[in-house]
């Protein structure tokens, strides 16, 4: 009895991989579309940090989207991303940085991949952006969402230190 | 009374004669840092019973910090002021540094005379001419009281080495990813073993500035651990204290350890 559920689980799990190898489309990662907003505010202005990133339903950080910022000293204010994902790993950071932006509006393109470059798997995921800017707030957003070959829209409210955000998943 | 009553009274009790003493604290300038060349921490020394303010000066002589390696160091320049001291250290490199103000270890004789309650820093081999004739309620304590914090400059690591001595708290969950609104795991070992029943409060910045301190207070259960959530991002105040009896030792009648913890909740 026992051997021949594990005979049929030896099945399963070969027809599993069998059709994640022979049939592609299922496998080619959807295109994230990104609109980020970094909101005017008046006064004393300094560029915000931005780290955008997505975790997985156990909330473990699985790709880094974006990185903008300056020094080194100040990474630690973008908390939750800090915590999750650059305090462990200083290349890492550096090979996704880039330099902050001015307020306005960014169309930004990414395709549903880990950190490694590999297709994430189907399931449910959270899209986080978090938004520190000095002698201003702190911002972070959550859009929970599925990759599940369905295509998906959201709309992210205003916060104080972003307009509205238009975030799609669209399965290729 | 109802036995339901006589339990909660007996427990009420057995809460308010818990012998918590004076608060002391070591509070450090940052919990988690990022840079590239390293970074300069200030560390504030005080004994305080009010969260986070300073009262009375502490000296910084006995100030060490262990190092991501497991080397202690000292600070580079300290200062002594009335209310609190002040030390100046440099994290030369990524990892987690445990800073500390331990206590040295100490005998210390408690007794009554003509009603007033007396101390006496000697252990039982000691008392002979120094301890009055008529003291009675006699009690000799062997203690010691590790004043501590973590501090973390990118990367962290592990830096829990444990000395086996009296009480220590063990990080589970580690000091620099403790956030709100998440679980957090502390382990008490006492004299190096898992030790349950050691009694924790746990008090949140600000005090002044709330009519209920809102104290937890918490005790380690059968492996020594303590879980609660911080419900809201700041600066934490532990304190752990556990006694037990020892009936053959010639030079005390108990021995005690207590663990003063300052831990930072962060946003998440």
């Amino acid at each position: 009895m026992k051997i021949k559920k594990i005979g049929l689980l030896l099945i399963l799990l070969s027809w599993i991989n069998f059709n994640a190898v022979a049939n592609p489309s299922n496998s080619a990662p959807a295109q994230l579309q990104l609109e980020l907003t970094l909101k005017q505010q008046l006064g004393e202005y300094h560029p915000p940090y931005v780290a955008s990133w997505i975790e997985n339903s156990q909330g473990k950080p699985v790709r880094t989207l974006l990185l903008w910022r300056e020094k080194a000293k100040w990474l630690k204010d973008i908390r939750r991303w800090w915590r999750k994902v650059g305090k462990k790993d200083a290349d890492f950071v550096d090979g996704i940085t880039s330099a902050t932006r001015a307020a306005g509006k960014y169309p930004l393109t990414f395709l549903a991949e880990d950190d490694q470059k590999k297709s994430l798997k189907k399931g449910q995921y959270t899209l986080f952006i978090e938004v520190v800017r000095e002698n201003g707030g702190r911002a972070i957003l959550r859009q929970p969402f599925v990759l599940n070959n369905i295509k998906s829209t959201f709309t992210l409210a205003p916060s104080h230190e972003t307009d509205e955000i238009q975030f799609a998943v669209l399965p290729q | 009374m109802t036995l339901k009553q006589i339990i909660a009274f007996t427990l009420t009790c057995a809460i308010s004669t818990q012998t918590f003493g004076h608060s002391r604290w070591v509070l450090p300038s940052h919990f988690n840092l990022s840079a590239e060349q390293g970074e300069w921490i200030m560390v504030d020394i005080t004994a305080s019973n009010e969260t986070f303010n300073v009262d009375k000066a502490m000296g910084a002589d006995l100030v060490r910090i262990i190092t991501p390696d497991g080397e202690p160091s000292r600070a580079s320049s300290s200062y002594k002021g009335h209310r609190k001291s002040v030390v100046d250290y440099f994290l030369k490199g990524s990892g987690t540094y445990k800073i500390t103000n331990n206590s040295e270890a100490s005998f210390i004789t408690y007794y009554t005379i003509d009603g007033d309650h007396k101390r006496l820093s000697a252990n039982k081999t000691e008392l002979v001419g120094k301890l009055p004739t008529q003291a009675t309620a006699i009690k000799t304590t062997y203690r010691y009281a590790r004043i501590e914090s973590y501090v973390t400059l990118n990367a962290p690591s592990d830096n829990f080495k444990i000395q086996g001595k009296l009480l220590e708290l063990l990080p589970v969950t580690h000091p620099s990813d403790i956030v709100e609104h998440e679980k957090v795991t502390f382990k008490f070992l006492f004299n190096g073993k898992a030790q349950k029943d050691v009694a924790v409060e746990i008090t949140a910045d600000g005090v002044r500035y709330r009519n209920n301190p809102q104290t937890l207070t918490l005790r380690s259960n059968e492996k020594g651990e303590i879980t609660f959530t911080p419900s809201v991002a700041g600066r934490y105040l532990l304190v752990a204290e556990y006694q037990e009896d020892t009936p053959n030792s010639p030079l005390a009648d108990q021995q005690m350890g207590s663990v003063f913890l300052t831990f930072e909740a962060q946003l998440n």
